[in-house]
């Protein structure tokens, strides 16, 4: 979270001619999100994880387009997409991986298991593999204290992780790929 | 009078009685089977104002983490307001260490949503929204299905509330966050739903009055509207037969609580106790007693936010005395932390203050500078490199940042504050082996 300091005002954004909202988005979002809200920017977050879940990620482009269909500034979009360790606003890897490293996870043995997972992949944590297959972050409590170590893969939280769990995982997701 | 059988947890088996083995999703068909919405049909029959009078009088205080009492929070609402009011629930549970409110919305999220309707009945609320924290993906989908079969049942809907029975229409929507810890405090909470970063608000005015988009707003936490239902259905008066009474002339702490006790014991899980339930208990007996049968060192007793207690202290009873009596800043979420004498301070401390470093939303200096500053320090100490004179400095960083103080807006750095002033109080000994002598320079006159 906290701040973020970029060269916004020499920055290229990368474009394509493609919009990254599609009509059948668009018009998903002005029949099913917009009436619940009171104004056009409550639906802000709504749309930006349907995007993020379409797209994979945030692109500038994207965030662009968000502003013109909510009559906002790009500015203001970016503003509130920053701040959220959940929006990514560069390319992530197939598969997501979040590590918790919150305090129940850590007395009970999260280094072992970010340190395996990293080994494993080669690795730091906020890298990316070079086949673009996995992404492994940290994250802060989980809300499975009860179950650490644990960890987000993807959508999904695998509880009381061992090395062995890692393994198996990490072996599924990449023979799916 | 001790709690006979669950509560809230009537429909999740918990031990001791019942299994956790044996829990699962329970919809709508289920719910209503076993005595589901019964309470919001009785509720229905009553004058709004008299449910909020029987939630007043119940004396149940919020079970978010501050203790605020709920019906209070009602009462603030303008009276003689006709416009839109809103109800905004609290499940963005991103404390570490707790997630007794994930048990809720995994298994029974029926019992929030008749807590929700009911409320929203009592105190006039024509828009409830379920601010979910964003990695709870499965429990998202979990709740959002309830919240359709609700729809599809006519509980909401524009018909009026349970099949229009009444003349007053509820709409409940699931808003998901993103992962921002700061978004749990309430202002914090509106702003996101708004579309917007999720700084906190400086109040007055209160969200009762002006919250969200401006109108008036109450904000419940999940746990505290899981108990509405129960204390509309069975009056106020079986529901301060549970828990218990101040013995230091404060409020008291009446109902059940979830417990989540997580670390080194036998059984880490969600437990439903009476409020004033014994913290060795909890750990003996409940959780099976220490793992590996190692020796207890220290519990952080509701999220991390309110400080630690050591072995000592175990004997602590888990009400809302419990800030007052140990030396914390409260109950908190009443989500226990068991550490065992492996555990190395310093790095709780460390990673504690990490938290709240990451968290920070930026809006206030003496938080985001603070928690940094804290956070340097403590790695610097956990490497052998800190001297004793790191130990002041750190006692008087995090003595001076905090709502308290009056220097910043919410309580987070409040929360900062006391885990590190506890911990380092409390644990002194262990700090002082780890960090060098400060030289100071002598100097001599002949």
């Amino acid at each position: 979270m906290a701040w973020i300091t970029k060269d916004s005002a020499t920055q290229q954004i990368e474009r394509r001619d493609e919009p990254y909202l599609s009509d059948e988005m668009t018009s998903y979002y002005t029949d099913s999100i917009l009436p619940r809200y009171a104004n056009k920017r409550a639906a802000l977050l709504p749309i930006l994880h349907d995007v993020q879940h379409h797209v994979g990620y945030l692109p500038f482009q994207a965030l662009e387009e968000i502003a013109t269909f909510l009559e906002l500034t790009a500015a203001e979009v970016l503003d509130t997409a920053s701040f959220y360790d959940d929006f990514f606003l560069e390319p992530v890897g197939k598969h997501v991986i979040g590590v918790c490293q919150s305090i129940a996870c850590e007395a009970c043995g999260h280094e072992t298991m970010l340190g395996h997972l990293c080994s494993k992949l080669n690795i730091e944590p906020g890298e990316t593999t070079p086949d673009g297959l996995f992404t492994v972050r940290t994250m802060e409590c989980l809300g499975s204290c009860d179950t650490a170590p644990c960890a987000l893969f993807g959508e999904e939280r695998q509880d009381d992780l061992t090395v062995e769990k890692i393994d198996a995982l990490i072996d599924k997701l990449s023979g799916d790929a | 009078m001790p709690m006979t059988e669950p509560v809230l947890t009537k429909r999740i088996p918990t031990y001791p009685y019942g299994d956790p083995k044996d829990r699962h999703a329970v919809w709508y068909d289920e719910y209503v089977k076993t005595g589901g919405y019964e309470a919001l049909a009785a509720a229905l029959e009553k004058e709004p104002a008299a449910i909020v009078d029987t939630v007043k009088d119940s004396n149940l205080r919020g079970r978010g983490g501050a203790g605020f009492p709920c019906g209070l929070k009602w009462t603030f609402l303008p009276k003689d307001y006709e416009g839109q009011r809103y109800l905004a629930v609290n499940s963005d549970e991103s404390e570490p260490c707790t997630f007794k409110d994930r048990m809720l919305l995994d298994f029974d999220p029926h019992q929030l949503l008749e807590g929700i309707a009911i409320t929203c009945w009592a105190c006039g609320l024509q828009t409830a929204y379920i601010y979910i924290r964003g990695e709870y993906h499965e429990q998202a989908v979990t709740v959002q299905k309830a919240i359709d079969e609700a729809y599809k049942n006519g509980v909401f809907g524009k018909q009026g509330l349970m099949k229009g029975k009444v003349d007053f229409a509820v709409d409940c929507y699931l808003h998901r966050g993103a992962g921002a810890y700061v978004c749990g405090e309430e202002t914090g909470l509106l702003e996101s739903l708004e579309g917007k970063r999720g700084w906190p608000r400086i109040k007055p005015p209160f969200p009762a009055v002006a919250g969200l988009f401006g109108k008036p707003t109450i904000i419940n936490n999940v746990e505290t509207l899981a108990c509405v239902p129960h204390i509309v259905q069975h009056g106020s008066e079986w529901f301060k037969s549970l828990g218990c009474e101040s013995t230091i002339g404060g409020p008291p702490s009446y109902g059940t609580k979830l417990m989540g006790v997580s670390g080194h014991v036998n059984r880490p899980g969600v437990y439903e106790c009476d409020l004033g339930f014994s913290l060795r208990t909890l750990i003996d007996e409940y959780c099976q007693g220490m793992k590996g049968g190692k020796k207890l060192k220290a519990i952080i007793p509701g999220g991390i936010s309110m400080g630690v207690l050591t072995a000592d202290q175990v004997d602590a009873e888990l009400d809302f005395d419990i800030g007052r009596k140990n030396d914390l800043l409260g109950l908190g979420t009443a989500c226990p932390t068991v550490l065992d004498e492996d555990t190395d301070m310093i790095m709780v401390a460390r990673n504690i203050t990490r938290f709240f470093k990451n968290e920070s939303c930026g809006q206030c200096t003496p938080c985001r500078e603070g928690s940094g500053w804290i956070y340097k320090i403590l790695c610097r100490i956990e490497e052998g490199e800190g001297t004793t004179r790191d130990l002041d400095l750190l006692l008087e960083i995090a003595g001076s940042m905090g709502a308290m103080p009056g220097t910043t807006i919410c309580g987070l750095a409040d929360g900062n504050n006391w885990a590190v002033r506890t911990i380092i109080n409390k644990f002194r000994d262990e700090f002082e082996a780890r960090v060098k002598p400060s030289l100071v320079p002598v100097t001599m006159s002949v």
